[in-house]
């Protein structure tokens, strides 16, 4: 018999390596002698959008096009430390030292227009598309490229989140800043002859601050959907004795296309007030509400609470008939 | 290694070669399974004999009393056929079950057979039918029905200098289900899989063959279950006996066995679901 159940997950998560650890991103940004402007910065990219956001943000503050950056990453001997790409931290911290970064050249850039330009002040320059102009007086401009004809711009920056070390004896206190929040519903349904779940229909919100590239963060989101659909209902280790016996995906299943739905992604846009542009890391914490979610959708189909993943067609229908007896 | 690999052009040539080579030789039509012994070095052959391109192995034919099913027909020409009826589904939902469309275009029903896995998804389907092999030598032709063409896990009645050209079945009027129950969509090998053919007149089951794989060292006919529904009114009372009845077979046959406790039960399921498929 085919029985369906819903089911909620919700989670909060914190940005960065949190509890009082130093976590510092850095970056350097230099104004070229063709009017291009290349940030280095340690920002590895594993896919997840990393170099797209980095590239944004410099193009925000400096009013370029996304050809007019020239993003340096994953080159050690050409760009300074920023991290790991881990605890969901490269758009917040390393995107903080890059619009720290890019936004002092930024000054420092006008700081040259108005000695080139003759200007008693930089007060009211703008930067758009390569150009430094005065805003009441467009005409009174001048290309990047002619500024840095001479000598190239530089600045370099850096970015220390705030973390404090929680109390060893009690273990309270504030270790992360920002925090994010997420919360997923999915529709299942269960075999009781079979034991097989299948998951039908997803709602899945996640608070991102702000969506420095909202496809990007959707793309974040069906991964990690489908990451802890994995986890919920097929990946296993199985170590038995110390010897991890499934050690291929032969046997280490993960879903296939057939295996993932789509979606109802639904982005949560409350800017945080540290952070580029407001926004927050997510490439944790897509996938953290999702497994409990499937469990408890499994448990209001079957009435039966299942407590090991994966949850197999075999586990299913042990605690089902244990439940009858 | 000295490997020698040859592109025969027609099945005389390849039994020719077989008989050259005999255990030294392999044949490789779609490669899915042979590819992956000779990476892991489980198999040490000193020929390879392709039979992928020989096109007079790869043909679905009917007339009035068979279906005949070439050796090197892929599970692609198997779903997309339009030869095979609707009351063959269940042929065809075994063909579109198998891991994924790349290997669905590689691998054929002839190395389904001779790969001989417990899990081999073509092989319950055909046992429901009835089927029978078709073995060439150089010298010797025979047929063989599947059910009796199995010895053991991996190992079939096939003779060195023989080879599969086909498969074939009655081509009669009844309908063939099919369920498979595996770990994910797609790329899952069988935890079970169960085909069941009926020809019923008045509701009343005049002809039944059931098919099982993955719950034995190959696949296997479930005779008790069928002498029992043989000429029996259809109805849920007597499906559920059935059922049953097969959990009871597959526990006696599964003694011992870790998975004895979950394939009991699922067996249910799926003989249920495939029969309810064949109706």
């Amino acid at each position: 018999m085919i029985k369906e159940g819903i089911g909620l997950g919700t989670m909060f998560y914190g940005t960065g390596y949190g509890n009082g650890f130093p976590d510092v991103s850095k970056a350097e940004a230099v104004l070229r002698a063709d009017g291009k402007v290349a940030v280095h910065t340690g920002a590895t990219e594993v896919g997840q959008g990393a170099k797209t956001a980095m590239t944004q943000i410099a193009c925000e503050v400096l009013g370029l096009k996304v050809n007019d950056i020239i993003l340096i990453s994953e080159d050690t001997s050409n760009m300074p430390d920023s991290g790991t790409a881990a605890a969901s931290r490269q758009t917040y911290n390393t995107g903080n030292a890059v619009k720290k970064t890019c936004e002092d050249l930024r000054e420092k850039i006008k700081e040259e227009a108005k000695l080139k330009l003759n200007l008693n002040t930089d007060v009211g320059l703008k930067l758009k598309d390569g150009y430094v102009y005065v805003e009441t007086l467009p005409e009174k401009s001048i290309a990047l490229k002619d500024l840095a004809k001479d000598k190239s711009l530089k600045i370099k920056g850096s970015f220390t989140a705030q973390t404090t070390e929680m109390d060893p004896e009690t273990g309270q206190g504030a270790p992360y800043w920002p925090y994010t929040f997420g919360a997923c519903a999915v529709k299942v349904s269960v075999d009781t002859l079979t034991g097989e779940v299948n998951v039908l229909k997803a709602v899945f919100t996640q608070d991102v601050g702000r969506a420095i590239n909202p496809s990007l963060v959707e793309g974040q989101m069906d991964g990690g959907f489908s990451m802890a659909l994995g986890y919920a209902l097929l990946e296993d280790i199985n170590v038995d004795n110390g010897k991890i016996k499934n050690d291929s995906f032969t046997n280490y299943l993960i879903p296939t296309s057939l295996d993932m739905i789509d979606i109802d992604n639904i982005l949560i846009e409350d800017p945080e007030n540290t952070a580029p542009y407001g926004a927050k890391g997510v490439g944790e914490p897509v996938m953290i509400p999702v497994t409990p979610a499937i469990l408890n959708a499994i448990y209001d189909a079957v009435k039966v609470r299942i407590t090991e993943i994966p949850v197999t067609p075999s586990r299913v229908l042990k605690e089902l008939n244990k439940s009858k007896k | 290694m000295n490997l020698e690999v040859y592109n025969p052009k027609s099945t005389v040539e390849v039994l020719d070669l077989l008989n050259k080579y005999k255990r030294d030789a392999k044949l490789i039509a779609g490669g899915t399974d042979l590819v992956l012994d000779l990476r892991e070095k489980k198999i040490k052959p000193k020929a390879i004999i392709d039979i992928s391109n020989l096109d007079e192995l790869k043909y679905i034919k009917k007339d009035n009393n068979y279906i005949e099913i070439g050796a090197s027909t892929t599970f692609t020409d198997i779903e997309k056929s339009e030869i095979l009826t609707d009351n063959l589904k269940g042929l065809k939902k075994a063909a579109r079950e198998v891991g994924s469309p790349q290997i669905r275009n590689r691998g054929t029903i002839g190395g389904n057979i001779c790969n001989a896995s417990p899990a081999a998804d073509i092989v319950p389907p055909l046992l429901s039918l009835d089927a029978t092999v078709v073995i060439k030598s150089k010298d010797n032709k025979r047929e063989v029905s599947l059910e009796k063409i199995f010895l053991n896990k991996g190992k079939i009645d096939i003779k060195e200098d023989e080879m599969v050209l086909s498969v074939k079945f009655k081509n009669t009027k009844g309908k063939l289900g099919f369920y498979k129950l595996g770990l994910r969509k797609a790329l899952a090998i069988s935890k079970i899989a169960t085909a069941i053919y009926i020809e019923k007149e008045d509701n009343i089951c005049k002809e039944i063959r059931i098919g099982n794989g993955a719950l034995g060292r190959h696949g296997l006919r479930e005779r008790k279950v069928e002498d029992y529904l043989i000429n029996k009114e259809i109805n849920e009372a007597i499906i559920e006996a059935s059922a049953t009845l097969l959990s009871e077979e597959i526990e006696k046959r599964l003694k011992g066995r870790s998975s004895l406790e979950f394939k009991k039960e699922a067996v249910k399921g799926t003989f249920k679901k495939a029969f309810k498929d064949a109706l």
